[in-house]
């Protein structure tokens, strides 16, 4: 039996044998040699020019423009004084007794959202694999939320969560689980769980949507295979689901760290950072210190936080392809 | 091949030509009408409804001059507002709050439009206050209100008579016995809608006024008429202790984290007997259907030890931007909203305190929930209008810095002392740092 797992597929066609391009077509012609020439240059030059134009004027000229404010003194309430002070606006961030509690709360909320979503988008993914009436409508009903704008389903848990009119401890008293009503947004013990929760309920879709993604390229035959090896359900997870779809796992864990470190919306909703700035994580804060007119402050903050994302992705990547490499 | 090029270049072309006219059109365009930008800051559904209302009867007034109205969100509209004024393009008319003021006017992005408004026949109609708030110290003359924001305070009729009160609260301790006697968290009845999130530390700061009025700089309500802060009054303490067990004894515990919607909330749904809020909410309480006109009323705002209080009066109106290619027409647009039924119409039907005089003969500001503003206006040695410092450029640094201090407090975190003394110093500081703001 011919095994067409993806690693399979994407070995080189042409291992031992000729390359690519000259390589004889099905047929016995000989497929034409593409020439480079000024032309084909400028056709290829023109049809990336828009793009080219549209990224540069939106995204890096801000980007650039952005990142010199942060060693400027720029402050929206008042650009008569918009002098050079260097590394102030970093000097400032890190003096500033929030920063301790925000970073450790950025991390909580990383991970603490991250894991179950991860999970449980993973069990929805596997679920949704299988047949079953009215299939269709499950995922469009389960997919439903990551349509909705992240500060809008903030505003609604902040509802839910309200400790006097909120559901949540509405169905906890019913139930008897508690017999005082919990003020789940006043208190920041319980604050940053609140938001975590609503986070977790928003995020499992799109693990789902990726997963089941991946589970529906796997070919039927690799689990008739391992059927046949005699392999139980859990064996079978372990050994063929997953390694057949590391590379969409480790690519949405990647942009999904990223898109939660970056993910302010949901938090702005609920808690507006409070109670007393204890749900901070460092993109609200830098909202807040935005607001407040700083934009040097929010600036730097904002080149804090892209070169913790960007030294996380280099690390991960690294470490993910070599865990690839030393399992294959 | 050279057939499909000339189609894309000529799609190109001919897009590139359209977008051209279209730029065209609202600078002038061909019927001659001058377009110009208006941008409101406050936005609500309502609210838009009868300004729209209302620049359709100027337009039909002024047939050459078209009001093309925008109206981002609340939330983002002064940012949007900045955005927009920074790159000098795109607006004429903005809404100007007295919170915005003094950081537009410093980076020069408003017009001073005393020019304009100089034979304007609509000054005499103004309200004393609308006069005042519509210059500031050097004449220059950067918005019009179009009304003012007061507080007043909300009380559930039926309740505080069933514990046995015949009058609403008169002073913030009257306010702690009454909200306190009415709170039975047991059966989910509340006392006081307190305000612990945004804008939170606006209400402690007005205890603290009312407590310390007697020798507050009236001009400047966070300065004592010896020139130090009002936290560093020995009253301070007092107040601030006062609204600690407001929240602790009479106050639902997840209000540490209420804003406006949920105190508005609170009181609307039946759940707190008191409300401290503008009288736009008048509106909102009147349509609840938990409990209705008959079960609550306004009172006038609370007073201090001293008998007195404090109205920090909220103003915001129409100004013109400073790169503004029309500012006679903006000019008008501002002047006809300003006066007569145009003014008139819009404080009435979103609940704003009028900036005319001939609003004092209109019988709905005399009656109902309106007459405790009149009250207060009639007695001017008891409720003193105070300004406080909100034009100054730090100001939305404070309110956030404030807002998160109290909240610190509400829960434990740092003592009543300790902050009145960081807030003490953090005005000293400023003043002494930047001493023409």
């Amino acid at each position: 039996m011919t095994l067409s797992t993806p690693e399979h597929t994407e070995r080189p066609a042409t291992t031992g044998g000729a390359p690519r391009a000259t390589r004889t077509a099905p047929g016995g012609h000989t497929p034409r040699k593409r020439v480079f020439n000024v032309r084909r240059g400028l056709t290829i030059a023109g049809f990336l020019a828009p793009a080219v134009l549209a990224v540069t004027v939106f995204v890096y000229y801000p980007m650039i423009t952005g990142s010199q404010m942060a060693f400027r003194h720029w402050n929206l309430n008042d650009l008569t004084d918009t002098s050079w002070i260097g590394l102030g606006n970093f000097r400032d961030i890190f003096a500033d007794p929030a920063w301790g509690t925000v970073l450790s709360n950025t991390v909580f909320w990383v991970v603490a959202s991250i894991v179950p979503q991860f999970l449980i988008g993973f069990a929805i993914a596997l679920w949704l694999r299988r047949r079953f009436r009215l299939r269709g409508l499950y995922q469009a009903l389960i997919f439903f939320p990551w349509a909705i704008s992240g500060f809008l389903i903030g505003i609604l848990f902040r509802w839910m969560f309200n400790g006097e009119f909120g559901v949540v401890n509405d169905l906890l008293q019913r139930a008897g689980l508690i017999s005082q009503p919990i003020p789940w947004l006043a208190d920041p013990d319980t604050a940053m769980t609140a938001v975590v929760i609503a986070n977790v309920w928003y995020g499992v879709t799109f693990f789902a949507i990726m997963i089941l993604a991946a589970l529906q390229s796997i070919p039927d035959e690799l689990y008739e295979a391992s059927a046949l090896d005699g392999a139980g359900r859990v064996r079978t997870l372990f050994n063929v689901t997953i390694p057949s779809i590391r590379g969409t796992l480790s690519l949405t864990v990647l942009l999904r760290v990223i898109w939660i470190f970056n993910f302010p919306d949901l938090i702005f909703g609920m808690t507006g950072g409070g109670p007393a700035d204890q749900t901070h994580i460092v993109t609200t804060w830098m909202i807040s210190i935005a607001q407040q007119g700083n934009y040097g402050k929010a600036s730097a903050l904002g080149l804090i936080v892209m070169a913790t994302l960007f030294v996380f992705s280099l690390f991960y990547l690294t470490a993910t392809r070599e865990r690839k490499g030393s399992t294959s | 091949m050279r057939t499909r090029n000339m189609a894309v270049t000529l799609a190109v072309a001919s897009a590139l030509a359209l977008s051209a006219c279209a730029d065209g059109g609202s600078a002038g365009g061909k019927s001659g009408a001058v377009h110009i930008s208006m941008v409101e800051s406050l936005t609500n559904p309502s609210r838009t409804v009868v300004l729209k209302k209302l620049i359709g009867q100027f337009e039909a007034q002024n047939p050459t001059i078209k009001v093309d109205l925008i109206s981002p969100p609340t939330d983002q509209a002064d940012q949007k507002i900045q955005q927009m004024l920074q790159s000098g393009t795109g607006i004429d008319a903005l809404e100007v709050r007295d919170t915005t003021v003094g950081a537009f006017s410093t980076n020069g992005w408003l017009h001073d439009m005393a020019p304009e408004l100089k034979d304007w026949s609509g000054w005499a109609g103004l309200t004393d206050n609308a006069t005042r708030y519509s210059k500031d110290t050097k004449g220059r003359t950067f918005y019009i209100p179009y009304g003012f924001y007061g507080l007043t305070l909300y009380y559930r009729t039926d309740l505080t008579a069933k514990a046995g009160f015949s009058t609403p609260p008169a002073s913030w301790d009257d306010l702690l016995t009454q909200a306190s006697a009415v709170q039975k968290p047991d059966l989910h009845q509340y006392g006081y809608a307190f305000r612990g999130g945004k804008g939170g530390s606006n209400l402690a700061v007005l205890q603290i006024e009312a407590y310390v009025a007697d020798k507050i700089d009236r001009d400047d309500a966070y300065k004592l008429t010896d020139g130090r802060t009002i936290f560093a009054a020995p009253e301070a303490l007092d107040a601030l202790n006062t609204y600690l067990k407001l929240f602790q004894q009479a106050s639902p515990p997840s209000s540490v984290a209420w804003g406006f919607p949920e105190m508005v909330q609170g009181f609307s749904s039946g759940s707190t007997a008191f409300l401290l809020q503008d009288p736009e909410v008048i509106a909102t309480v009147g349509q609840s259907k938990a409990i209705n006109t008959g079960q609550w009323n306004t009172a006038p705002l609370l007073t201090g030890p001293g008998g007195k209080g404090c109205q920090p009066v909220g103003s915001a109106g129409w100004g013109t931007a400073a790169s503004s290619k029309h500012k006679d027409e903006t000019a008008k647009l501002i002047e006809f909203l300003a006066q007569g039924d145009a003014s008139a119409t819009f404080t009435k039907e979103n609940g704003l305190v009028p900036v005319v005089k001939s609003a004092a003969d209109d019988p709905f500001y005399k009656t109902g929930p309106w007459a405790s503003y009149l009250a207060m206006n009639q007695s001017p040695d008891k409720y003193l209008t105070v300004v406080q410092p909100r034009s100054v450029a730090w100001w939305s640094e404070w309110s956030q810095k404030a807002d998160a201090d109290v909240q610190r407090m509400l829960l434990g975190k740092v003592s009543t002392k300790d902050l009145l003394a960081d807030w003490d110093a953090y005005w000293t500081a400023k003043w002494k740092n930047q001493p023409n703001q």
